[in-house]
């Protein structure tokens, strides 16, 4: 079966095809570059038509004509837990949905503002940008990628990226690297919602009897000088308690919150990188102790909830580890840098909204903010500090 | 030495056009100019790769020979380029924690052990010690297996059996490493767990288990390849002052075979040291010596590929320091054994080279 040179040469010669595919790929480099201004990628959302894409090129320009407004994309990154909030706000804020939309912008809500405008242009007005009037078509684009805290919290530092989402503070995150107080300084917080953590164990564990456990015992499970879960009122078994990685916001948040140290060394029997492993793991066990992001609770199944007993106050699932005093409850931070720009503002009050709360920070099962810090936060970000 | 080099050069320019070694030239320094750009990440990066496209274009049309000749010279050297910075880079992100530990870095074994801070002590003591022990599993499980499949390949199966089979034993080393580690995480881990009440999920020896298996593929390629380069004259000069055929293999072919089975088995090592993904599904991640150190069982684990992509994502400072110098240890590790692996080969080849 050896090829047969006559008929490939029959049909293409070799020199036209090199001379062919080098100029396509040229075209394609061309191509790239002429697009590099605009930066529309990593929105999965609002896939706009061609005919989208113009009208909304061509929108841009008169509202720049018109407000001399920044229509550039915002963007942000970080945290894994404040991504559902932040991904979810920002793809709202694309798709723009009408008033009426009983999916993404029921009819109530906009009585409630009372506003017959598209969701997104009726946040953006307030800062002082035109509305658009069409669907995927808002004032400015948002994107938001998914790293880590630490990632989002110097992406900021660096000017890389508008907004840092971070499930534990700046300071915490830089703590150990060289970055000075006045650096620190520079940070803008806006907290947009609260995580609390419930502890789970196994469904072994809960079944024995084990329905609550102190701070100090948690601790101490956690510095390994608790080993067994009878000296609990449980079974006669190990404890086998999980943790997350060094450096992630979630253990940074335990540290703090729980051993009241951002350097504290516990020593976790075995380390998790998601939330869905260390699900798997206390299925799997039938001796394990996490803590665990809130979704991922299954009170009647494998991964049973626990209460927390501290200075007396039981915090339970379900009840108040929303709550301030919970350990395991932190606040979610949308960090900014060097001030709030008015994008960021209008985007950062649109999660601070009523609305926000209720359907990107509430139904990504975390706690929206109560009203007096609600109102705080609102005020850092309020449209009249941009008139 | 100078006066050479320009010889060599004149003698280069009176073989090619002026022309040609211009286009060449200005074609290497679009490439350079694109690095550089591209290392301070310039949006104009896209200028000198463009040029570079169309000059090659151009340059392959016109001078056709020239130019591939000075093609295939830059990509040799881009190559080898990439490996320089590689290391380049890894030697000057882990400096500053050299700096602060010292070698002691790499033998400290009191606390605090982890995680890298600029004032506390650190080590990577546990993790070499982790990296030891699993690589120790993995030959423990992979050679054996691997030498004898090469040698029943080689030397026991028919035709027919040896070309179904050693394709699909190459097929192994095509399965991406995620899947052998989901399968360690939900079976060997667990049923570790469940029938032998290990304390973690997931233990030195599932994992240095689990690598063993993906370094198989490697192991049975190499030393059937290493087996089948002894001579046949060999063999059939034992068959014939009469020995049996598991004799003549016992006697005559592994031990002639022995440096480049040797080698098979060191390349295979070399790749269940550095492998990451699986291990890093299936280890606990915590940071410790075994009480005995050949406590495999035990409760502690963890590696220098395992820290590495467990932590690599949240570090900042003087921790993502740390995680470069254990990148750097385990480069230093990995060149070793793949440096001896291929020392044993070149000898095993100038020995018995004569026979393809």
């Amino acid at each position: 079966m050896a090829p047969d040179p006559d008929r490939l040469s029959d049909l293409v010669s070799r020199r036209k095809f090199v001379a062919a595919t080098g100029a396509a790929g040229i075209a394609a480099v061309a191509g790239c570059s002429s697009n590099s201004g605009d930066d529309s990628g990593g929105d999965d959302t609002a896939q706009p038509t061609e005919a989208a894409t113009s009208s909304a090129q061509e929108t841009t320009e008169s509202t720049e004509q018109s407000s001399q407004l920044s229509t550039d994309t915002l963007t942000g990154d970080g945290s894994s837990t404040v991504f559902p909030i932040a991904n979810t706000g920002a793809s709202y804020w694309n798709s723009n949905p009408e008033p009426g939309d009983e999916d993404y912008f029921p009819q109530d809500w906009a009585d409630e503002y009372d506003t017959d405008m598209r969701l997104a242009d009726y946040f953006a007005t307030q800062y002082g940008w035109e509305e658009t009037g069409e669907r995927s078509v808002p004032p400015f684009r948002i994107s938001i990628a998914l790293s880590h805290s630490g990632t989002g919290v110097e992406g900021v530092m660096e000017e890389r990226i508008d907004i840092g989402d971070a499930s534990s503070t700046a300071e915490a995150e830089l703590a150990g690297s060289d970055v000075s107080d006045e650096e620190l300084d520079n940070f803008v917080d806006h907290v947009v919602g609260v995580d609390g953590q419930p502890i789970v164990v196994s469904k072994e564990i809960k079944d024995a009897g084990v329905t609550d456990i102190t701070i100090e015992e948690l601790r101490k499970i956690y510095k390994q000088e608790i080993t067994n879960w009878s000296e609990l009122g449980g079974p006669d078994e190990e404890i086998l308690a999980l943790g997350r990685a060094p450096g992630s916001g979630t253990n940074t948040a335990f540290l703090v919150n729980v051993m009241g140290d951002a350097e504290a060394s516990i020593s976790p029997d075995q380390r998790y990188g998601k939330n869905q492993q260390l699900q798997q793991a206390v299925a799997t066990a039938d001796n394990a102790i996490a803590y665990i992001a809130l979704a991922f609770v299954q009170p009647d199944g494998q991964v049973p909830p626990i209460g927390l007993e501290i200075d007396g106050t039981l915090y339970e699932y379900g009840k108040n580890l929303g709550s301030k005093e919970y350990p395991l409850a932190r606040d979610l931070h949308c960090y900014t840098w060097e001030d709030t720009s008015r994008q960021e503002a209008a985007f950062i009050n649109f999660l601070l909204s009523d609305f926000g709360q209720e359907f990107f920070v509430e139904a990504n099962n975390y706690f929206a903010l109560p009203p007096e810090r609600l109102e705080t936060q609102r005020e850092m970000v309020a449209a009249s500090n941009y008139e | 030495m100078a006066s050479r080099i320009a010889e060599r050069f004149e003698h280069y320019r009176s073989r090619n056009e002026d022309a040609a070694l211009v286009l060449l030239a200005v074609t290497a320094l679009s490439l350079v100019a694109a690095f550089v750009l591209f290392y301070q990440q310039s949006r104009w990066t896209v200028v000198p790769v463009a040029s570079f496209l169309l000059l090659t274009v151009v340059g392959w049309v016109r001078y056709q020979a020239t130019i591939a000749r000075g093609l295939t010279f830059v990509m040799t050297v881009a190559t080898v380029a990439v490996l320089g910075l590689i290391v380049a880079f890894l030697v000057v992100r882990a400096w500053p924690a050299f700096d602060q530990m010292g070698l002691e870095a790499l033998y400290r074994t009191e606390e605090p052990l982890w995680k890298p801070a600029k004032t506390t002590p650190w080590s990577l003591a546990p993790m070499i010690v982790g990296t030891m022990v699993t690589t120790a599993i993995a030959t423990a499980v992979a050679a054996p297996v691997g030498i004898a499949g090469a040698l029943y390949i080689s030397e026991i199966a028919s035709d027919t059996t040896r070309e179904v089979v050693k394709p699909g034993i190459e097929l192994m080393a095509g399965i991406p490493s995620i899947t052998y580690g989901f399968i360690g995480f939900v079976i060997v881990n667990r049923f570790f767990y469940e029938e032998f009440q290990t304390s973690t999920i997931g233990n030195y020896f599932t994992v240095g288990a689990m690598i063993g298996i993906m370094a198989l593929p490697t192991i049975v390629s190499v030393a059937e390849d290493a087996l089948s380069t002894v001579p046949e004259a060999m063999k059939s000069g034992a068959l014939a002052v009469g020995t049996t055929n598991w004799q003549t293999m016992k006697s005559v072919t592994l031990p002639s075979a022995f440096s480049g089975v040797s080698a098979a088995v060191l390349l295979g090592v070399g790749r269940a040291m550095g492998e990451t993904m699986a291990a890093t599904v299936m280890i606990p991640h915590t940071k410790g010596f075994a009480d005995p150190v050949y406590d495999v069982f035990g409760g502690v684990g963890e590696t220098l590929t395992t820290v590495i992509a467990f932590e690599g994502g949240n570090a900042t400072g003087r921790h993502i320091e740390g995680l470069f110098a254990a990148g750097v240890v385990l480069f230093l590790m990995v060149l070793v054994l793949s440096v001896t692996a291929q020392v044993i080969q070149a000898r095993m080849r100038s020995k018995y080279g004569g026979d393809r």
